[in-house]
């Protein structure tokens, strides 16, 4: 089941600008490797679903994935062959506003050969370019 | 472990000259403490690099100053990929400093054999320790730890005279058994709730 939030203040969003880079979420802080996000974009709850699967199923009882996004925003469409007017459409999926710098994923209690592997995997289904990073040193 | 940096003492300041400076290969630093004056420093990016990734937080400053001083704070370009300005403050030999040291474990735990998980929890520690017996990391075996089994902090082999700063029942490292695929199972509706509206309003009732 894809992530969406269990309460909300309003239903719709605006879709607003995504400038700047990432000043917050920008490091590895639960695990020890991690994918961050080298370009800006939306990524859908769907698509951060299909990652976590992927690097679960490689990871499986010998590392722990840490996901560090979520989808608060909603986006709307409007139906097919409907007429135009009528109002914004009704939300059709959720996505997390990501920063260019934003750490995605992490991953802990695997070798870096390991974490390196499994972070390609997840970064295939990522529709923004990623790259894998290291914990920053204290 | 001191390490030596040599450092210019200088005078240009702000954003455009700094990044004139980082593009000469020079990262801005500052020296201050002790009550005496803040000075401005140039320190070549190579050997910032090099202090950082060994973690080592004591420095010899040589050049145009001769002083030891601790790595209070690092500052990291949004990607973490350069460092932008490093804070140093003086200490002298004697002195106790508050610091914050990266752990890492060491060994393979027991428990992974019997099918656990090592978690580490905790990846640094605040301590107070004096300057002499400064590491510039704990090194944490963790061969003992068996599957639900935990290390606290009170258990980190600390550097003679040195003091933990967090609470010593704080877990650093434990065996758990791995979650199996933990799929969000639990019946999430398809839309989540709006706040301050009624449940007997219809999805339409928004009127605006």
């Amino acid at each position: 089941m894809a992530l969406m939030p269990k309460r909300v203040k309003h239903r719709k969003s605006q879709r607003g600008r995504l400038k700047g880079n990432a000043t917050r979420g920008n490091r590895v802080v639960f695990g020890e490797f991690g994918l961050q996000a080298v370009e800006g974009g939306w990524v859908k709850a769907q698509t951060i679903e299909a990652g976590r699967i992927a690097a679960q199923q490689y990871v499986r009882g010998e590392g722990r994935l840490y996901v560090r996004v979520f989808p608060h925003k909603s986006v709307t469409s409007t139906p097919l062959e409907t007429r135009m007017g009528k109002g914004k459409g009704e939300p059709e999926y959720w996505v997390a506003v990501v920063k260019p710098g934003t750490v995605l994923f992490e991953l802990g209690g695997v070798t870096e050969e390991q974490a390196r592997v499994c972070l390609a995997r997840l970064a295939h289904k990522m529709p923004i370019r990623v790259r894998f990073v290291r914990r920053r040193p204290a | 472990m001191a390490v030596e940096l040599v450092a210019k003492v200088r005078r240009e300041r702000g954003t455009r000259s700094m990044r004139r400076l980082r593009g000469v290969g020079g990262i801005p630093a500052v020296l201050y403490g002790h009550g005496q004056e803040n000075v401005s420093l140039t320190i070549e990016a190579e050997q910032v690099q090099h202090v950082v990734q060994q973690g080592s937080k004591l420095v010899d400053l040589r050049g145009d100053i001769n002083e030891s001083a601790l790595v209070r704070d690092v500052q990291w370009n949004a990607f973490g990929t350069e460092v932008l300005h490093l804070d140093l403050v003086r200490v002298s030999a004697g002195e106790r400093v508050e610091i914050t040291i990266p752990i890492v474990l060491r060994g393979d735990a027991v428990g992974t054999r019997n099918g656990g998980l090592v978690e580490h929890v905790l990846h640094e520690v605040r301590i107070e320790c004096p300057v002499a017996s400064l590491p510039d990391r704990i090194e944490l075996p963790v061969q003992s730890l068996d599957l639900g089994h935990a290390l606290h902090a009170r258990e980190l082999p600390l550097p003679d005279g040195a003091r933990l700063l967090i609470d010593g029942e704080q877990v650093v490292v434990h065996c758990v058994q791995p979650v199996g695929d933990e799929e969000l199972a639990t019946a999430a509706p398809s839309e989540p709730e709006v706040i301050g509206r009624k449940a007997a309003e219809g999805e339409e009732g928004d009127g605006e």
